[in-house]
């Protein structure tokens, strides 16, 4: 099939005439999807911005003759920044997202140029076993690394006890693990989460980086590999410039999903229970949910979590179609 | 745990029986042929009805046995079947927030009595006043109706009030050679014993954290004189500060620093504790009678009724610490449809025959006074009657269980004083202002 014989069907006008302008078609098309998304993400979206107004409790949503919600200006904004639990939950979002995300992009992409050098078998072996970390369920994730870091009966406690003494003192301080509790403290509770969260969402990365890799025509390797060019260099000069576009999408994507991890913290913490711990989901999810339900403060911190995540996404599209531009 | 916990939980719900911590079914109360033929008898003025009753806790033998008794005997006065469900405490506040956004309520529900004003300020319950003032439920003491009447209408019926004393391992100590404590530092001396001989991983006394934490570090701190909170005018204020309640606090951290408890189970609540408990891994804990039948099904029958007993919690001042008032009550919920069958069913519950035996049967101490009395010399209540005479209760403000439960505002100051973040003269500081914010809210 050659180009013109394409070029020349495609022109070919229909033979029934269509009740309806072909301008129009695109946009009927994007009706049923769009009233899909209105019902089930926009209005529900609109009454968060409008609840985080308001003083919203079970008296206010009950079906049996609700109150009417009282209208409260930005009472509920102030008192959440007062709050210092917003503070240190804002802090954990951010500096949780910016290492998850770093790290996701570089360990999927170094694996993603691992399976592309692997022979064909070899490398769907290795698809298969990381696709079935990526496959696990969240909250089965942090049931699974609650488990393991378990303080008496967890394998890592176990096996750095079985690290020679003199190394486990040269590299943690100390000798002795058994018993040590990993869940009581923000700190550890993020290395674990951060682990977590980095082995379920690597493969994703890695396998879309070896989608685009199969897509670069191998001419430009062996261009680079007769003029001597490093592996090194390769990958900055031919690799990555070419993936552009692939490593967009993955880093907005993780961007997102980082800001807004809930089911592996809530699980992992055993319900909300370490307050410095919380990021701003579980922050909100308490607010709103557990006795009494405030659900105009915990939607006033939804909101407050969705206007940063739009600027970071949007300076960081903007950049991206900026870049493009010179280009 | 948890996993088993919530599944069987939800098959339990979705099949509308009662299943038990244990993994063992048990059937719902009538049965379904009972049902059928009630309406023929033509007699009873709600037959055919069915009334949705919720349960709170583990359905143990002889609590399935008492709720299949009183459902048949409501059965055979009212002609209504009733629908039980069994909630474990730990859910109980997440369960009635569901059910009253979602309208999915019981029709009567049980109540830890330190829950109804926060669910009254929910409007979550309906007022039943009239009813306590006629027949049986008059002779209940009018100073049981603290937490209950709010504004001058009482909301839930005491069915059995619950003090706490420690439960411990009769024959470890037996074996062990350790006699009951009398003091506090025989209790650290015998938890200390414990641990030596049973192995490190055992809690010689367990260290609660979790929701219902406050039963235990509100016992310490009542010992030595301290309180929450007090009211001055329309304004809670905050003691948490004074030197008395520190040293309850610090008597209550010391269980974890002094390595009697383990730093591994900060956020155990009591059923948590109980579970270990039955899997020897627990020495003595505080807790309140109820907890036998559970520990004989969770340790599948290994550790029996027999190899266990409770002694009141000595106060480090000397003698024994006051409990916590608690009490589980018997209340109509607000979004009920059947309203004057929900009264029946709390006037034939809470008549003295019922609520005699629901005590009975449920380890809980009598809401009749005669009854009570005749406690005194009862080997096993006894420990629970003498806590009761000193017993204490936590604000009596709607606010409390937020910041008692939900907020968790003493357990997370508990747990920086243990990770070494804060001074326990700092986390009383501003565990004070937090509690002072969320009551006076």
């Amino acid at each position: 099939m050659t180009d013109t014989s394409i070029a020349r069907r495609s022109h070919r006008p229909p033979k029934k005439a269509s009740g309806l302008n072909p301008k129009y078609i695109p946009y009927a098309l994007l009706i049923p999807g769009i009233a899909v998304i209105a019902a089930l993400l926009l209005y529900p979206m609109f009454q968060v911005f409008v609840i985080s107004f308001q003083k919203v409790g079970l008296p206010q949503i009950r079906d049996v003759n609700p109150k009417p919600a009282e209208w409260l200006g930005w009472e509920n904004y102030t008192k959440v920044f007062e709050n210092d639990i917003f503070w240190s939950s804002l802090r954990n979002t951010i500096g949780f997202a910016v290492i998850t995300v770093t790290l996701t992009l570089v360990v999927g992409t170094a694996v993603g140029v691992l399976l592309n050098q692997l022979s064909k078998r070899m490398s769907t072996f290795v698809i298969v076993g990381i696709m079935a970390a990526w496959a696990v369920p969240p909250v089965a994730q942090g049931v699974i690394w609650r488990w393991l870091f378990d303080a008496e009966a967890g394998i890592i406690n176990w096996a750095l006890n079985l690290l020679p003494d003199f190394l486990s003192t040269a590299l943690f301080g100390r000798a002795d693990w058994s018993g040590e509790p990993w869940t009581n403290e923000a700190v550890s509770i993020y290395v674990i989460l951060i682990v977590m969260v980095l082995w379920s969402s690597f493969p994703f990365v890695a396998v879309s980086v070896l989608a685009g890799l199969k897509g670069i025509p191998t001419e430009l390797y062996e261009a680079a590999r007769v003029d001597g060019s490093s592996p090194w260099r390769t990958f900055w000069k031919i690799t990555f410039p070419l993936l552009k576009p692939v490593f967009a999408v993955l880093t907005i994507l993780s961007i997102i999903w980082d800001f807004k991890v809930f089911s592996q913290l809530y699980t992992l913490m055993n319900g909300p229970t370490v307050r410095e711990a919380f990021n701003l989901s579980v922050f909100s999810f308490a607010e709103a949910f557990k006795a009494p339900p405030k659900m105009g403060s915990g939607a006033a911190i939804a909101v407050i979590l969705t206007i940063i995540l739009l600027i970071v996404t949007a300076f960081y599209v903007r950049q991206m179609v900026k870049s493009e531009e010179v280009q | 745990m948890k996993i088993v916990k919530i599944a069987g939980i939800t098959a339990a719900l979705a099949l509308g029986v009662a299943a038990c911590g244990g993994g063992e079914t048990a059937e719902p109360a009538p049965a379904a042929s009972a049902a059928e033929s009630a309406p023929a008898a033509s007699g009873p003025k709600f037959a055919g009805q069915t009334l949705t009753m919720w349960r709170l806790g583990d359905s143990n033998p002889p609590a399935q046995a008492y709720m299949d008794d009183l459902n048949a005997e409501f059965q055979k006065v009212t002609g209504a079947t009733v629908k039980l469900e069994w909630i474990p405490w730990p859910q109980v506040n997440d369960k009635f927030t569901a059910a009253a956004a979602g309208g999915a309520g019981p029709d009567v529900t049980e109540i830890g009595n330190d829950q109804v004003p926060l669910w009254v300020s929910q409007e979550a319950l309906s007022p039943i006043t009239a009813l306590t003032s006629a027949g049986d439920q008059a002779q209940i003491p009018k100073n049981l109706f603290g937490l209950e009447t709010i504004d001058g209408e009482v909301y839930a019926v005491p069915w059995g009030a619950g003090t706490r004393a420690v439960l411990y391992r009769k024959d470890w100590f037996d074996e062990l050679k350790i006699e009951v404590p009398k003091t506090w530092d025989e209790v650290v001396a015998a938890a200390k014993k414990i641990q030596e001989e049973k192995g490190k991983d055992v809690d010689g006394f367990a260290f609660n954290g979790g929701s219902d934490a406050n039963h235990l570090l509100g016992a310490m701190a009542w010992s030595e004189g301290g309180d929450y909170a007090v009211k001055e005018g329309d304004k809670w204020v905050g003691k948490l500060t004074d030197p008395t309640f520190k040293a309850g606090f610090e008597t209550y951290t010391g269980l974890v620093t002094s390595g009697l408890s383990g730093k591994s189970r900060l956020t155990q609540n009591t059923v948590d504790i109980r579970t270990r408990f039955a899997n020897d891994k627990v020495g003595m804990y505080l807790t309140a009678s109820w907890d036998i039948p559970g520990i004989e099904t969770d340790s599948k029958g290994k550790v029996k009724a027999d190899q266990l007993a409770f002694f009141p919690l000595p106060a480090k001042t000397g003698g024994e610490a006051p409990a916590f008032f608690g009490g589980n009550d018997i209340a109509v919920w607000g979004t009920t449809k059947n309203a004057e069958l929900a009264q029946e069913y709390i006037k034939l519950a809470t008549s003295k025959q019922w609520a005699d035996r629901y005590a009975k049967d449920g380890g809980l101490l009598p809401v009749y006074p005669d009854t009570l009395a005749s406690l005194a010399s009862d080997p096993v209540q006894a420990p629970f009657a003498a806590a009761f005479a000193k017993a204490r209760s936590f604000p009596a403000d709607p606010n409390w269980t937020e910041a008692g439960e939900t907020k968790a505002v003493l357990q997370n100051a508990a747990r920086s004083v243990i990770e070494g973040k804060a001074s326990a003269d700092e986390a009383l500081a501003t565990a004070n202002k937090e509690l002072e914010d969320i009551l006076n809210q």
